[in-house]
């Protein structure tokens, strides 16, 4: 693995994955772990398998749907879309997302 | 919402699991599909794409796993998956599984049946009201003379405890060992029942209340009160017919007419279990002037046992006072025991022994099941190696492991209730009628409980050893090698059976002990010839037997009656037999240097046949003849101990007790169950025969209330029909007088020994399960080295070594640990068996025949388990062995 890749924190797949959802609509499995992969630059190396607990957790959560589909090479695929709960977990996961990184940059940033 | 949507949907997925499976299959299939395209389209070749795409998801299993967590239970699901792989793999070992069954089957059984004992006598409470209120008394004293122990009371003591003590409902019973025999008169029928006689308030405190009438009123206790009697509810339905209008009326009981004031309830059940009640009527005076009655209490409410003891103290100050003035001021303190102690104190520790002994068994079938359970683990090295390298963590197999122990315990657990079961039925039967104080003794949900316990815990015993021995195992190694015992499991096992052995060892001389100590009481000297002698029982607690002249009549005409039986050579009637309890009083020695001191002593009245009739010698003077009648002057013969004791030898022939009892003779000795003195179950105790014919007629009906004297006849060859001509005989005197029973003197000895009997019957059947699984764990030692080692002995025989040394080298593993426990449970030995000194009759506790006994036993099991697998040494081809390499 090289120094640059890093792990994906736990916890934080779920809301990659809801965000993803949200940006680019109905997706499958592979699409959502490709764009991940995509959105971070390669910079994380996920087991793209991982994703898929991840997705049921969600499902049981009631934040995204699932439902069999069509991809676009014509296979058969399960999708998974965005729920309005998923909607509003997003939301409030980011606001404390944001709330973090803001008290770890007030902790990193060098003082003076 | 969230947690019971996500229940929800696991509990979904478990009963979905299928459906799912095949859903999360084509999903993966799908990404890696998809992956696969979108690499060939980066211009891969399609084993590069394949394989890159397989990269980047990771791993596809562990991925499933994943998901199958998240999705149901997967502890249920695991567990479920756990049971059905155990039970496989039990099922593939059908000679380890039956035989780790059958073991716990044997060993679980055995604690199951004496732990039913233990509950019922112990545990379970009395079948009263408020058994917790309810007690008996015991009398303790420290010094020379200590005990500790319950006790029966006199009229002066009864009376300060009646009218002294109010913390307590007191009541007391006349019978101090059970209800006795009497006649009722039913039409034209002779019934014998038990009657049991109790003192106003007995009930109460029992807190039974009649179905029907009521219980004795304080005025019908008191001395010569009117005559009245309740019927055990079985008594008047099967005698009575249930009939209502019985109350009020009389009944013939014991020759008199009783009225009927009281039916007991349906199953009610009292310590005397008796048919009929009649008021006991307590005075100061004949019976009441010794210790013949036995309390029972219940504490009044609001008050403490401690009040109660108190004011017993009080009541009995004088008592106390007077016991310490002529014991060197040893103190006697009287205190209440609960009722339910109080009536098992004497099986106590004899029911404690036993279930110590039934824990030997499971720590014996322990041993035995965690050397087999080694040696399988050993065996299954490369299985669980390979599953480990698969993956499994230690945790997974150590569960797979302990389901598997779990699934063994609660199967032999299962079995064990059965044997139990059956155990204690056979064990019932074998007790004597009214042996235990309790009514029954059933496996309930304590026994079950106990037994699921003791399943258990014997699984944990026996699984913690492979569980540790995996825990060490070496995935490399293990995987490579072919499983071969190392040195330190085979001396792991050699510990446990030595282990065993030991224990066995203890009990096997335990129960030699007990052996030898029943042969020495059934084979000492009887002191009379028991052979050919045939003798009956009857109730004589009769008022119309009241009177000496009709007594006399009675037993003149029913003897020569009974001399005319043809094959009778003698017949005698005496009040006990040998064997027997005898009717104790004191006597006090008239004349000589001796005079005016008072012994306890046994008293027997006797026809003049009686030593010919039971071939008693007579050592010096003469018997009685029928000229010692009751207007003749009063003689006595007494025998061997009564001179030895009270006149140290010297012959005594021509003394005088009481007054004015003329000693005429002095006869040899007989075992009988003692009374005064009970050091042994049977042992010989000073006696004081007089004549039947001079019973006097404030004495004769009191020791009717107690005894039934017997009619004894000696025939030289087996009379066909003997009882019912001795019945015959018996009604051409009082055609309304039945028998209450037959006994041989043989039966009568059986019956004083039963207690020893069973003792001996229930240790020896544990110490022959102990021998036994100690054989079988020796003979799987040495079968299983057998089984491991044929290559390497194969070899050494190639080798040139022969096959008789190689026999040697394998079967002295086995004789080796034999050896060290037959050491170590001698050692044990020295230890445990000073306890049973005790119950040991004739016999030492270091015993030469029964320790010669247990090594001889011990060595001949050794060689015989360890033989039968050596053997199949001989059998043993090197150079097939060394082909299969």
């Amino acid at each position: 693995m090289g120094g640059d890749h890093s792990e994906v924190l736990q916890g934080t797949l779920d809301l990659m994955v809801l965000k993803t959802l949200e940006s680019m609509g109905p997706l499958h499995g592979y699409g959502i772990a490709r764009r991940i992969e995509q959105v971070s630059g390669n910079a994380l190396t996920l087991n793209q398998g991982t994703i898929y607990p991840a997705l049921l957790r969600l499902e049981q959560r009631g934040w995204i749907k699932a439902g069999w589909g069509v991809s676009e090479s014509n296979r058969r695929a399960k999708f998974y879309a965005l729920s309005p709960a998923g909607q509003k977990q997003i939301e409030e996961e980011t606001g404390n997302w944001e709330r973090t990184a803001a008290t770890m940059a007030r902790f990193l940033a060098p003082s003076g | 919402m969230d947690a019971i949507r996500i229940l929800l949907s696991r509990c979904a997925a478990l009963f979905r699991r299928r459906n799912l499976e095949e859903e999360l299959e084509e999903e993966l299939r799908t990404h890696i599909g998809l992956a696969v395209e979108e690499n060939i389209r980066r211009g891969m070749t399609a084993l590069e794409a394949r394989t890159a795409a397989l990269r980047s998801f990771g791993g596809v299993t562990q991925t499933k796993e994943a998901y199958r967590m998240q999705r149901g239970f997967p502890s249920v699901e695991m567990l479920v998956r756990d049971l059905r792989y155990a039970l496989r793999q039990l099922l593939r070992n059908p000679g380890f599984t039956l035989t780790v069954i059958l073991t716990l089957a044997l060993a679980v059984g055995a604690n199951t049946a004496i732990f039913s004992i233990v509950n019922a006598l112990m545990l379970n409470s009395l079948p009263f009201a408020h058994p917790e209120r309810m007690g008996a008394i015991y009398a303790r004293a420290a010094g020379s003379l200590a005990f500790d122990e319950r006790i029966d009371i006199d009229g002066e003591q009864w009376e300060a405890l009646r009218d002294h003590v109010p913390a307590l409902i007191s009541a007391v019973a006349g019978e101090t060992s059970g209800a006795s025999g009497v006649n009722l008169r039913a039409g034209e029928h002779v019934q014998y029942i038990h009657a049991g006689r109790i003192s106003a308030h007995y009930l109460d405190v029992l807190s039974i209340h009649p179905e029907a009438g009521r219980n004795f009123s304080e005025a019908e206790d008191l001395p010569h009160g009117a005559k009245t009697a309740i019927l055990s509810y079985g008594l008047w339905r099967n005698i009575f017919g249930g009939d209502r209008n019985l109350l009020g009326e009389t009944i013939l009981l014991k020759g008199e007419p009783y009225t009927v004031i009281g039916v007991l309830p349906e199953g009610a059940i009292t310590p005397l279990n008796a048919d009929v009640y009649t008021a006991l009527q307590p005075s100061r005076e004949g019976e009441g002037g010794g210790l013949n009655y036995e309390p029972i209490l219940r504490l009044r409410d609001g008050v403490t046992w401690q009040q109660a003891d108190a004011e017993i103290g009080r009541a009995w100050a004088e008592r106390a006072a007077n016991f310490a003035k002529y014991n060197h001021g040893a103190r006697l303190s009287y205190y209440s025991v609960p009722l339910q102690k109080a009536q098992t104190g004497e099986l106590r520790p004899k029911v404690l022994t036993l279930m110590l002994a039934a824990g030997f068994i499971l720590l014996i079938a322990c041993a035995n099941l965690a050397g087999l359970a080694l040696v399988r683990i050993l065996r299954r090295t490369p299985e669980i190696a390979t599953r480990l390298a698969l993956g499994a963590s230690r945790w997974q197999i150590q569960k797979q492991l302990w389901v598997e122990n779990l699934i063994l315990a609660l199967g032999g657990g299962l079995a064990g209730v059965g044997v139990g079961f059956l155990a204690l039925r056979g064990l019932l039967l074998l007790l004597p009628e009214n042996f235990l104080p309790v009514a029954d003794v059933t496996l309930d949900g304590r026994v079950l409980a106990f037994t699921l316990v003791v399943s258990l815990l014997t699984s944990v015993l026996f699984g913690m050893l492979p569980a540790l021995a995996t825990r060490k195992m070496d995935l490399r190694s293990s995987m490579a090698s072919r499983a071969e015992a190392g040195g330190y499991r085979l001396r792991l096992r050699q510990a446990l059976i030595a282990g065993e052995v030991a224990l066995t060892v203890v009990l096997l001389a335990a129960s030699g002990l007990l052996i030898r100590a029943l042969i020495h009481l059934e084979t000492q000297p009887a002191g009379f010839n028991p052979t050919g002698v045939m003798t009956a029982k009857a109730s004589l607690d009769d008022a119309r037997y009241h009177d000496p002249a009709a007594f006399r009549k009675l037993l003149d005409e029913s003897i020569s009656a009974m001399q005319q039986i043809p094959g009778v050579q003698v017949a005698a009637v005496g009040l006990s037999l040998p064997y027997e309890r005898a009717l104790n009083d004191a006597v006090t020695i008239h004349d000589g240097k001796e005079a005016g001191q008072q012994f306890g002593t046994d008293v027997v009245y006797i026809t003049p046949d009686y030593f010919d009739a039971l071939q008693i010698p007579v050592l010096l003077g003469r018997r009685f003849t029928a000229a010692d009648g009751p207007n003749a002057q009063p003689v006595v013969i007494v025998n061997r101990s009564f001179m030895r004791k009270f006149f140290h030898g010297a012959i005594p022939v021509g003394r005088t007790l009481n007054k004015n009892a003329v000693i005429v003779g002095v006869v040899d000795d007989v075992q009988l169950s003692s009374g005064l003195n009970p050091v042994a179950p049977l042992m010989t105790e000073e006696t004081m025969y007089i004549p039947a014919a001079q019973m006097n007629a404030q004495l004769l009906p009191l020791v009717h209330t107690w005894f039934q004297p017997s009619w004894i006849v000696r025939t030289a060859a087996p009379v066909e029909g003997l009882t019912q001509q001795m019945q015959r005989a018996l009604a051409s005197a009082d055609p309304s007088l039945p028998f209450s029973g037959f006994y041989s003197m043989s039966g009568l000895l059986a019956k004083t020994l039963a207690t020893q009997r069973i003792e001996v019957a229930l240790l020896s059947a544990m110490a022959g399960l102990a021998l036994l699984l100690s054989m079988v764990g020796i003979f799987a030692l040495v079968a299983n080295l057998v089984a491991q080692r044929t290559r390497e002995i194969g070899i050494r025989i190639a080798l040139g070594s022969s096959i008789r040394q190689a026999m040697i080298h394998v079967g002295g593993t086995g004789v080796r640990a034999s050896f060290f426990g037959l050491i170590a449970g001698l050692v044990l030995c020295i230890g445990a068996l000073r306890a049973m000194r005790s119950v040991l009759y004739g016999v030492r506790v270091y015993d030469a025949p029964t320790i010669l006994a247990v090594l001889v036993t011990l060595i001949a099991v050794t060689l015989l388990a360890t033989s039968i697998p050596v053997l199949r040494i001989a059998r043993i081809d090197p150079a097939k062995t060394l082909r299969d390499e």
